[in-house]
């Protein structure tokens, strides 16, 4: 879903999967706050155990601000954050950050643009002139522009075109979603990678990189004072300017099934089936997580149960949905076993989501899957990384990120009822696209 | 609901405590106090107290790995591995599956090439059903013959799926050709052909010979009283009889000399994946920390010299890198990219240069001073979580290291003197002696890589097994 400039990308399904949270008043867990004079809000949380800091700055924008000729540019622009600026010509950030002890990385969504760095503390002064060198200066350099390119067509190639769950996840979404911008590809089509020009980067940077657009966490050996008068004196003189327009399309009602098939060599078929869920933000989403976990989470899921382990038609089951401002997806896959028909591990999927529906799940599976959201929780955010990650996605998809301290509270409400509701409101046939990869030229080989 | 209002209020209560503390920073890179036990069966017993977060880490090392499969048996110690939680002499899978997830914990076993690796991690007001489960499935697996069928079965396709991905198998490929057969070159997942040659018999016979206390570091990280923790660990382990200790030996492999390729194919790729190197180090190689300083130079990080030629100046990939995969033995020193079909050769003609220049320019003093800084900043994130703590003595304690790899780390980066570094270069940096392995599409690549490697081979990425061929096949 993500993509990110360098490294791997198992980290990032982690926002995909919220977080359960413990009850805690806002008041005790120590965030600071401020929004500085040019919009840009900053939050910052102490933790001296370890002589690090990690700094996060979110963008709202992503491939969801693009527009046909020119997608991937969110992404795009985000490898070119890292090429030069006025202070910080091609290659210096990566060279004196790493120099200074520092490292970054940083990653693209449908929805946002998230900026990445961990460092020594004694690097702190320096990691704000490198920020704000780039939030206000950044340079387009031709030559960059075209080694980046190619840079960008390796990703693809070997996140999408070499890669038969990133290719099929790809046709799946371009053909959930006809009308909203969820359809492309956060990378963006090849032939818009080749083609993207300088000026497209221009109205990229100018139309999503207003610092009133942005977030910044800091989590680490720090003191918000510090934070604040780094951000005062760096930050805070960048002028805001107007943000992305709005995005109003919205996707039509969808009317009944619709199917996909990727034929490539390949030596084992893959099957993927999205349902439309609502936004991030919405009453529904802690017992749609619920479910989720239910019925996919761990080898006692019911999912594993019937699939991996019962039946053993697949050699794998789970299921994912991404951090949204719009109307998402959940996408639940599997890969089917050597010699098994797709057909029948989708026949199990749905007929699990049919006791579901008809039956509910128990008190035991109830109490099971707010177990395993509680202890999600304190796997994210034992970090100082985990923690700045955890507490921007909540400001930036919740609106606020007190809502964090809601998160268990919400959980604990969750009722059986909410989960068979649920389970009924949103999985249905209709609303569902099925995407399969059929491997060509594959031998006739039985298990 | 008892439960929940319960959970709620203990967990309340302890992230207080833990966003509440503000310990002092740390002047310089320093593990927590541990304590190290020898039980009375020869278990190695280590213990350390991390408090803050309420979460309990167990790592176990078991000394034997995937290089003491038997010839023809690949596969057996990770299958081995696999089956501990699949049933036990009081939990089928699926009960040790739900005790398991109900309290949200986790449970890992794998094998890698020196050794097996059992964790686990627990929420610290679960420790008592946790420990439990860990011990069960590390202490009395009954390895069902149903669940044994099922997990073979699912490892050939496991194997099969990886063949889609070549990122997930260029590294058997470049282990099973450079090691030729000899214990290293091994698949640690076992293949295709090899694991349909495992049983239930070999399964127990490999597992009473080698999860025996002499064998077994148990290191347990996190947020308990460690006095506590070792009078229980103690008891529960009490009953676990000393056994014979497995003679565990593996061959040190000479460097490949002279340059050999191996084009495995994958007609559908559009882009080739290549591996470049020969035999790497031990764990405990010396020469190990100058080695971190100089790797994290050639291509170990993103300003690295093989990153910056084939990404930053040229556009060929999105990733160049060089890694050392050290182990009891010399393991592997491999230089890693990929580049579409077009560019193959470019992209190998520069990662060679690079090397080339690397041996004959040396490390600046600049770029010294700079990879010290870096190594040293990234550091303490590293032993930041119970788990890593667990994982990082576990390590030491396995390859016959101590603390100072850590509590000395920076002393020891310091000490590194250019001299030092170009000595590194000469000795451990393969200069005319190399071998290859690409995975692409061999009607377009085949021609253009002649030129590398006096010897070449070659086979298709859908034949089972990966280097060498199985039954005498190429």
């Amino acid at each position: 879903m993500n993509s990110i400039r360098f490294g791997s990308a198992a980290m990032l399904l982690l926002c995909a999967v919220c977080l359960a949270s413990a009850q805690t008043a806002s008041q005790e867990f120590p965030v600071q706050s401020k929004t500085l004079k040019n919009g840009m809000k900053v939050l910052v949380q102490s933790d001296h155990s370890i002589p690090n800091v990690a700094l996060y700055i979110f963008y709202r924008i992503g491939s969801r601000n693009e527009h046909p000729g020119t997608t991937g540019l969110s992404h795009f622009f985000e490898h070119m954050m890292f090429n030069g600026a006025k202070k910080y010509g091609p290659g210096d950030l990566d060279k004196v950050m790493e120099a200074n002890g520092g490292s970054n990385n940083a990653y693209t969504s449908k929805d946002t643009t998230v900026y990445q760095d961990w460092f020594p503390r004694s690097a702190l002064p320096l990691i704000f002139d490198i920020e704000a060198d780039r939030i206000e200066n950044l340079s387009f350099d031709p030559q960059k522009i075209q080694s980046e390119r190619g840079v960008v067509a390796s990703e693809r190639r070997t996140s999408t075109d070499n890669n038969n769950s990133g290719l099929l996840s790809e046709q799946l979404w371009a053909a959930a979603f006809i009308a909203h911008t969820y359809h492309w590809p956060v990378l963006g089509w090849m032939s818009d990678i080749e083609h993207w020009t300088m000026d497209d980067l221009k109205q990229h940077f100018a139309m999503g990189y207003s610092p009133s657009n942005a977030t910044m966490v800091v989590v680490g050996d720090v003191t918000p004072e510090e934070i604040f008068a780094l951000c005062e004196k760096y930050i805070e003189p960048i002028p805001a300017h107007a943000p992305p327009p709005p995005v109003t399309t919205v996707e039509p009602e969808q009317l009944g099934e619709r199917r996909l098939v990727v034929r490539k060599p390949a030596e084992l078929p893959l099957l993927t089936i999205a349902y439309h869920l609502p936004r991030t933000n919405s009453a529904d989403f802690y017992a749609l997580n619920i479910l989720r976990t239910a019925l996919f989470q761990g080898e006692s899921s019911r999912m594993y149960q019937r699939l991996v382990d019962k039946d053993q038609l697949a050699l794998y089951v789970n299921s994912y949905s991404p951090m949204a401002f719009d109307p998402t997806l959940e996408v639940n896959y599997a890969q089917p076993k050597l010699g098994v028909d797709p057909a029948a591990c989708e026949k199990a999927m749905y007929e699990e989501l049919e006791r579901v529906k008809d039956s509910g799940i128990t008190e035991e599976e109830l109490q099971k899957a707010k177990n395993i959201r509680l202890v999600e929780f304190y796997r994210q955010m034992r970090t100082i990384n985990g923690r700045a990650n955890t507490i921007g996605t909540y400001e930036v998809f919740f609106g606020d990120y007190t809502k964090l301290f809601d998160a268990a509270k919400n959980y604990a409400a969750v009722t059986k009822e909410d989960v068979q509701r649920v389970a009924r409101a949103y999985f249905v046939a209709n609303h569902r696209t099925v995407a399969t990869l059929v491997p060509e030229n594959a031998k006739k080989e039985k298990p | 609901m008892r439960l929940r209002t319960k959970t709620a209020q203990i967990l309340g209560a302890a992230i207080l405590a833990w966003f509440g503390c503000a310990g002092a920073a740390a002047q310089s890179i320093h593990l927590p106090p541990h304590e190290k036990v020898s039980l009375k069966n020869g278990l190695t017993l280590l213990l350390l107290e991390k408090r803050g977060v309420p979460m309990v880490s167990f790592q176990a090392i078991v000394k034997t790995g995937a290089a003491a499969d038997p010839t023809g048996q690949e596969g057996l110690a990770a299958v081995t591995a696999g089956l501990l939680r699949k049933g036990t002499q009081t939990r089928s899978a699926r009960q040790f599956a739900a005790d398991l997830d109900f309290i949200g914990g986790s449970f890992d076993a794998n094998s890698g090439p020196d050794f097996t690796g059992v964790s686990a991690e627990f929420l610290a007001k679960d420790l008592a059903r946790g420990l439990d489960l860990f011990l069960d499935g590390l202490l009395h697996p009954s390895f069902p013959q149903a669940e044994v069928e099922k997990l073979l079965a699912h490892n050939v396709d496991e194997v099969r799926s990886a063949k889609d991905n070549p990122q997930q198998v260029l590294g058997r490929y470049f282990s099973g050709y450079l090691f030729a057969g000899r214990s290293y070159g091994r698949p640690e997942s076992g293949d295709e052909l090899s694991l349909k040659r495992i049983d239930r018999e070999a399964i127990v016979k490999f597992y009473d010979s080698n999860y025996v206390p002499g064998n077994t570091i148990l290191t347990v990280a996190g947020d308990f009283n460690a006095a506590e923790m070792r009078k229980k660990l103690e008891d529960a382990l009490s009953a676990w009889a000393a056994k014979k200790v497995p003679a565990v030996t593996v061959a040190a492999a000479e460097p490949v000399t002279g340059k050999r390729l191996l084009l495995v194919d994958k007609p559908d790729a559009t882009q080739t994946y290549f591996a470049i190197g020969n035999v790497g180090t031990r764990a405990n190689d010396p020469d190990r920390v100058a080695i971190l300083v100089v790797n994290s130079i050639f291509g170990g990080r993103f300003t690295s010299l093989l990153n910056e030629a084939l990404r930053v100046e040229s556009g060929l990939t999105y990733g160049a890198s060089s890694r050392f995969d050290s182990r009891k033995q010399p393991g592997t020193f491999g230089m890693y990219s990929y580049t579409r079909n077009e560019t193959t050769v470019a992209a190998l003609d520069m990662a060679l240069d690079v090397l080339r220049k690397f041996h004959k320019d040396g490390i600046s003093a600049e770029q010294l001073a700079a990879t010290k800084s870096y190594i040293k900043g990234q550091f303490p994130p590293s032993i930041e979580t119970s788990s890593q703590l667990a994982w990082t003595i576990a390590r030491n304690e396995f390859y016959g290291l101590d603390d100072s790899e850590v509590n000395q780390l920076e002393a020891r980066l310091d000490a590194v003197t250019p001299e030092i570094a170009r000595q590194v270069i000469e000795k451990h940096f393969p200069a005319d002696n190399l071998v290859f392995v690409l995975i692409g599409k061999a009607s377009v690549i085949a021609p253009l890589v002649q030129k590398y490697a006096e010897k070449q081979d070659a086979r298709p990425v859908s034949d089972p097994g990966f280097w060498p061929p199985p039954s005498g096949k190429n």
